[in-house]
């Protein structure tokens, strides 16, 4: 066996430049394939991580008919028991309440539907963190004018922060992002572009009764913080639900069609709003990790806390069968795309080995003919077919990791008009890899079918060769 | 002489007393009109009511006290419950306004909220808003007689005239006899589809007039849900001008 295996090696490097491409085109195969799918999955995973995380949850805990149904009619008892029971299921991560309804919004002449949502302040910070999203900073008229006044920041600054003129940013690595600023630029100027651009504004307290209201809606309602804005609905039971209600901050919401409409308030403000004491629409549960083992064993386990029986538990998915379907169908996509990839590889890699059967035939016929026994040659033949396929993997696998682990912790983060048309779409304008995961490994795997199915050609061949026919070759 | 005079003064009588045979001989349009004329014939009224919301798990009451002019004006001020009294609504001509104190601010009802129910009842803004005339907006046609629990009614179907603009296609209504009070309607759409039933009981005589106090309300799609508007107190031809349907006196009437 080790012989075999050594003279498998020799015959390899007796040809070099057929084994770098035989293997060079395994290895492209492996590379492509590892890098496109792990961008592809890792944009699935940081649009799940955005989306789902910190909007709809893994799981949510609701009145039966409040997903047909979203009224404020379709809410259950909050209870804190209830609370800590469903938080000490395995893998439960975080429990947040919610209460959420629609309502007239109106300041002035204007007027609008919007979502609102009712938080716990505390708790929502583990959940979708409206305080990290609140507006820092912002590029207007007015700020940049004090930005120009500030006298010592550079005309290409300003130029590049014209351009953006309108934006508003949650955290001054965005900023600094946009503003495309060298570590130079970053050094010196810094401390002073934030200052200049910076927006006052609070999140809320534990029984605030203001309200925090998103960008592009408090842009429509022309409202600021400090102002009050009507909201004017339907409650609990047919109650009028009619109030005024004080901003106390701005936050930018990414995807801009939530961005459009909605407002926060606390959940005992949002009770008193709509007559709904001690009511909530949902509880949001995050979980470990988004398996379907996790999701529906942690399904189970809270379906059988809940006592009242008009409550149930959804999976993100049941929730929002759009987004799910979605994602499996590019998932699909992508999977076919590499399909076609490794079929393409898998005939330029037979072309090889057909050529290379073809130029050792007088070889193997001398073999033969001197007593070599065919199973033996089978043998080494097929080692060596291994070793090729097994260079191009390794080498593959190897050169794709640096660059998958460079992009999983520094994800490419797009900018300018890229960066606001992901916006508009929903999507975080960021692009990471996945971590290595099943689909790492499943290159082997594939690598591995398509040895397998090419070594099929040689081993036919030397079990028909006929000693005299090859030998005149 | 004596004789003759004698003879015209009986016929005279006995044409009075012949007076409740001629009611068997009503033309439909004129048994609709009575009925209408018993709530809005007269110029003006004011009223006390209540409306109970009642849903397959929970009800709710709403006292309200409304005063009316003609077709065009009316104005409601919410009594009770206590988070909601003192809202009053407006309505002039085709428009309808709502003052609510909590806010203080004054809205006008855009065509949005149309359709939806007022105060969380069946009878949707528009109900309110797009009131037509049984009168004019229709033809009547006798389908026959029929008993509404145990008073004889007259059967009588209402066709939508053509262009008239009124939210209903069809109605079927069954109207007392002996009273001219609608004990039961049937309200059809203009596909010919019963969108609503509603029911009138309770016979009160108020403000020196028989009516029905309570009137029930049944939408077709959700027979579990129903609006009952109980009349606690009417006057008629109250003294209320134009001026008092302004939106100045919403923010002062309590």
């Amino acid at each position: 066996m080790r012989e075999n295996f050594k003279i498998a090696w020799r015959n390899l490097w007796r040809n070099r430049r057929r084994t770098v491409i035989t293997s060079a085109s395994v290895f492209f195969a492996v590379f492509f394939a590892v890098v496109m799918r792990s961008y592809q999955l890792g944009s699935y995973d940081h649009m799940i991580n955005n989306f789902i995380e910190s909007f709809t949850g893994y799981l949510q805990v609701q009145n039966v008919k409040f997903q047909d149904n979203p009224l404020i009619d379709n809410s259950f008892n909050y209870t804190d028991s209830l609370a800590a029971a469903i938080s000490g299921v395995d893998n439960v991560v975080s429990v947040t309440p919610h209460l959420e309804s629609f309502t007239l919004a109106s300041s002035g002449s204007q007027t609008k539907g919007v979502a609102v949502i009712a938080i716990d302040p505390g708790k929502e910070k583990y959940f979708s963190d409206p305080e990290a999203k609140l507006v820092r900073y912002r590029i207007t008229d007015v700020t940049l004018k004090r930005l120009k006044e500030a006298g010592n920041i550079p005309d290409k600054i300003l130029y590049r922060a014209n351009k953006s003129l309108g934006r508003s940013f949650s955290s001054p690595s965005r900023l600094e992002l946009e503003l495309n600023l060298s570590d130079e630029e970053k050094q010196l100027y810094l401390g002073d572009i934030l200052k200049c651009l910076e927006a006052p504004n609070h999140y809320l307290s534990e029984d605030d009764n203001g309200i925090l209201v998103s960008d592009r809606l408090a842009g429509y309602l022309k409202v600021a913080i400090g102002d009050s804005v009507i909201l004017m609905g339907q409650g609990y039971h047919g109650v009028s639900a009619t109030a005024l209600f004080p901003v106390r901050g701005i936050i930018k919401m990414p995807a801009p069609d939530i961005d459009n409409k909605l407002i926060v308030m606390t959940i005992p403000a949002a009770q008193k709003f709509y007559g709904a004491e001690g009511k909530i629409t949902s509880f949001v549960v995050n979980l470990t990790d988004k398996s379907n083992h996790t999701i529906n064993r942690a399904k189970n386990s809270i379906n059988a806390l809940l006592r009242d029986k008009n409550t149930t538990t959804k999976t993100w998915y049941e929730l929002n069968p759009v987004l799910y379907q979605q994602i499996q169908g590019d998932s699909q996509t992508g999977i076919a795309t590499l399909g076609l990839l490794y079929f393409i590889i898998f005939f330029g890699i037979f072309g090889t080995v057909l050529m290379m059967v073809a130029e050792r035939k007088r070889e193997f016929g001398v073999l033969v003919a001197i007593g070599m026994q065919k199973r033996k040659l089978k043998w080494i033949v097929t080692i060596e077919m291994a070793l090729l396929g097994a260079i191009g993997l390794i080498a593959g696998l190897v050169t794709s990791t640096p660059l998958i682990l460079y992009f999983y912790y520094n994800p490419i983060l797009l900018k300018g008009d890229m960066a606001s048309m992901m916006e508009e779409w929903g999507w975080d304008p960021v692009m990471p890899t996945a971590w290595f995961g099943p689909y790492f490994y499943w290159q082997t795997l594939v690598v591995a079918v398509m040895v397998i199915l090419v070594t099929i050609y040689p081993m036919r061949k030397i079990g028909k060769l006929k000693e005299i026919d090859a030998l005149r070759a | 002489m004596k004789n003759k005079l004698t003879v015209i003064l009986l016929a005279l009588i006995s044409l009075q007393c012949m007076n409740p045979l001629f009611a068997q001989d009503f033309s439909a349009t004129e048994i609709v009109k009575r009925a209408d004329d018993k709530f809005n014939g007269e110029k003006s009224s004011y009223s006390v009511m209540s409306m109970t919301v009642i849903r397959p798990d929970w009800k709710r009451t709403i006292e309200f006290i409304s005063w009316s002019l003609g077709k065009d004006y009316s104005l409601a001020l919410i009594t009770a419950p206590a988070r909601e009294a003192g809202q009053t609504f407006l309505k002039r001509n085709s428009e309808m306004w709502s003052w609510n104190p909590s806010i203080s601010r004054l809205i006008k009802l855009p065509p949005s909220m149309m359709s939806q129910g007022w105060m969380g009842s069946d009878y949707t803004n528009d109900d309110i808003l797009k009131e037509s005339s049984v009168v004019n907006d229709y033809t009547h046609e006798i389908l026959g007689e029929e008993n509404i629990g145990d008073r004889l009614c007259y059967k009588i179907k209402l066709t939508a005239k053509e262009g008239a603009s009124i939210v209903w296609g069809k109605q079927i209504q069954w109207i007392d006899k002996k009273e001219f009070l609608v004990l039961k309607a049937e309200l059809y759409d203009e596909d010919g589809y019963l969108v609503r039933t509603e029911i009138g009981s309770d016979i009160k005589i108020m403000d020196g007039r028989s009516i029905t106090s309570k009137i029930e309300l049944i939408p077709e799609d959700e027979p579990d849900n129903r609006t009952l508007l109980e009349i606690r107190e009417i006057k008629f031809n109250v003294a209320v001008d134009e001026s008092f349907f302004s939106q100045q006196n919403m923010k002062r009437v309590h």
